[in-house]
């Protein structure tokens, strides 16, 4: 009964006039995020962090989570009808999505990856409902030498699941961790690394590095690829299709796979630095492998399309278990919305269920009602979107660098930081370049300090002793679990790679 | 050029370790662990890691291709440096405006309304919507073009 007046709780604050503005202006953005190539939900919520500044906490955590989920929904329409997948997660989809566009399907497609989109977030909110309040219970028993293990458990994972080279992205995590060290130390209250400069006494701003990295960095890259140079021409005219809506077999063929691609979608997205974009290639992967004609994924099957679609909006909301109870983020979408929180004073953890209610039911409730209004704007506002796919990428660009700039100097009226922003987005572009992992260093920026303190909370507890590590009952099963993790990554690429 | 991109961060990794061990102590003056531990471990472990990268990149060493648009990269991150001096110059709209008509003249050219439409319309709606409606800060710049 009281996971209903939790819930009762959150829909009274998510209903409100302003909130729900919030939220329908975030699910617009994110998919305008999402329908852009290259430029992922971590870009979105950073360059327009600056611009919540002026509004109620919950309303502006509303709208940045929006931002998050709403952007896989916008990822499949460009993977459909341009076989250009907008955000890393669909790449999938355009396996099967864009054959079927092709074939004159591009609206049953559409309208059914928009309801597995659907399905999957919507299955994925009520996990995190049902789930979210057992982990909090059992986060609070951890003490410091759990927490270092759950922050370095969401960076190894992240490094060795994401990017080409684990090398590249230990030393990318590294790079993040020396940056979160600079600043003044809150135990001894010495200066570390400022060099005399005021402006670096209270650190290195989270805003300009993760604008600069997944910003700018994104858009100099995409710059060095050509994309300013390709039109859009490629899109396919769905509007001359004779049947907009899915027909019968579609359901039939794909119900199992729905169920299977949200479930497959949330466990993926829960484990730290798996994320949205494994997810769904696993079950792509998956549905091949179980499909009774394998030969015909990749050529325009439904089932290629809906498994994904699940598969990565439920690995969305999976990944919100780990952030909203334990406070530890285990992608770099989630570590910008974690900062978001912190910024607005609101410390995700074991506790905020309990002290924050109001907030963390908030937003749980949200994420029902964001399911709800992205299916219909993806299903009604298509040719709104569609419409917005028409913008030549040369004009879009050097628009976003402006908002870039000037959204990084909004926030405390610092050119210096919009320097450091700029900065950020030079080494962003030669860190995707070279391989490296921007999310990495976003990442490792934001857990570092709480990782540095609770290491030395713990040697501090065990006189020095790392054997502490593995002496307590949580600890161990968190070592255990990454290590499982750890040793199922080489299997979860190979996945990977077979299903590109 | 990966090459010397890791060779980059493995100069300001020495010099990150080098401060770390010079300037901050291990242990604090009440004994515990002190604002030089972690930094001094996060260091060490950067070189190790830049190191081995390097041994590794340098035995395996391939061309770096490098793509034909690698002009067109430097003359954006160019003129958005220009646009970040611009905007302590002459303020957030003019210099966005500048900026913008500057850009698309290189990216976009032959539309010469479309981009003059775009270079006045954009600096516009961001001043009503930072300036305006959000009231956030907008640089005003030397010229103290904007308010």
């Amino acid at each position: 009964m009281d996971l209903f007046a939790d819930l009762w709780l959150g829909m009274s604050v998510a209903l409100t006039p302003t909130n729900l503005l919030f939220l329908m202006i975030g699910a617009m953005v994110g998919m305008i995020v999402g329908i852009i190539p290259g430029f992922g939900p971590s870009a979105g919520i950073a360059i327009l962090m600056p611009l919540t500044f002026g509004m109620d906490p919950i309303g502006a955590v509303v709208m940045l989570a929006a931002i998050y989920y709403a952007a896989m929904y916008g990822g499949t329409i460009t993977s459909i009808l341009l076989n250009t997948p907008g955000e890393s997660a669909t790449v999938a989809s355009t396996f099967d999505g864009y054959p079927l566009a092709q074939q004159g399907r591009a609206g049953p497609a559409l309208v059914m990856a928009a309801l597995a989109s659907f399905v999957g977030g919507t299955i994925g909110v009520v996990l995190i409902t049902l789930l979210a309040p057992l982990f909090s219970q059992v986060a609070r028993g951890f003490g410091p030498p759990e927490y270092f293990l759950l922050a370095m458990m969401g960076l190894l994972c992240l490094v060795v699941m994401v990017g080409s080279d684990w090398r590249y992205g230990v030393i990318s995590g590294l790079i993040g961790f020396a940056l979160g060290t600079v600043g003044v130390d809150l135990e001894t209250g010495q200066q570390r690394f400022t060099f005399g400069s005021a402006e670096l006494i209270d650190g290195i701003d989270f805003i300009p590095i993760a604008i600069g990295l997944f910003g700018l960095g994104e858009l100099f890259y995409a710059f060095y690829e050509g994309r300013h140079a390709s039109g859009s021409g490629g899109i396919v005219q769905y509007q001359e299709e004779r049947r907009f809506w899915p027909e019968v077999r579609d359901w039939i063929e794909t119900r199992v796979t729905l169920a299977r691609g949200s479930l497959i979608g949330f466990v993926i997205g829960v484990i730290p630095g798996a994320g949205a974009t494994i997810a769904s290639l696993l079950s792509y992967s998956i549905e091949k492998s179980v499909a009774k004609q394998p030969e015909r994924f990749g050529k325009g099957v439904m089932a290629g399309l809906v498994g994904p679609e699940a598969a990565n909006n439920a690995a969305s909301a999976g990944a919100m278990v780990p952030l909203l109870t334990l406070g530890i983020p285990g992608s770099a979408s989630t570590a910008v919305l974690l900062a978001a929180f912190l910024l607005w004073g609101l410390r995700p953890g074991p506790l905020l269920m309990s002290q924050n209610p109001e907030f963390a039911w908030g937003l749980i409730a949200s994420m029902y009602l964001g399911n709800l209004a992205l299916v219909l704007l993806n299903i009604f506002a298509i040719p709104v979107f569609v419409a917005m796919l028409r913008v030549p990428y040369r004009i879009l660009a050097p628009a976003v660098i402006v908002l870039c700039a000037i959204g990084t100097y909004s926030v405390n009226g610092s050119i210096i930081e919009t320097w450091l922003m700029f900065i950020a987005g030079i080494v962003g572009f030669f860190m995707k370049l070279f391989g490296f992992s921007p999310a990495a260093v976003v990442l490792a920026l934001v857990l570092g300090p709480l990782a540095e303190e609770a290491l030395r909370q713990t040697l501090t507890i065990s006189r020095g002793s790392f054997a502490i590590f593995i002496q307590r009952p949580v600890s161990i099963w968190i070592v255990a679990i990454t290590l499982a993790i750890l040793l199922t990554a080489p299997l979860l690429r190979r996945f990977q790679s077979r299903a590109a | 050029m990966r090459v010397a991109f890791t060779a980059v961060i493995l100069c300001a990794a020495a010099f990150y370790t080098y401060w770390a061990f010079a300037e901050l102590s291990f242990l604090s003056s009440a004994g515990r662990l002190g604002p030089g531990f972690f930094p001094r471990i996060i260091g060490v472990a950067l070189i190790i890691g830049c190191v081995l990268t390097l041994a590794g990149d340098l035995r395996t060493r391939e061309g770096d291709a490098v793509s034909s648009y690698w002009r067109i990269t430097v003359v954006v991150a160019s003129l958005s440096a220009v646009l970040i001096l611009a905007l302590s110059v002459l303020g957030g709209p003019l210099a966005m405006g500048l900026y913008m008509l500057g850009t698309l003249s290189v990216l976009n050219r032959g539309k010469v309304l479309q981009n003059v439409a775009v270079s006045v319309g954009l600096p516009i709606v961001l001043f009503l919507l930072f300036d305006v409606w959000l009231n956030a800060s907008m640089p005003s710049g030397i010229l103290g073009l904007s308010r």
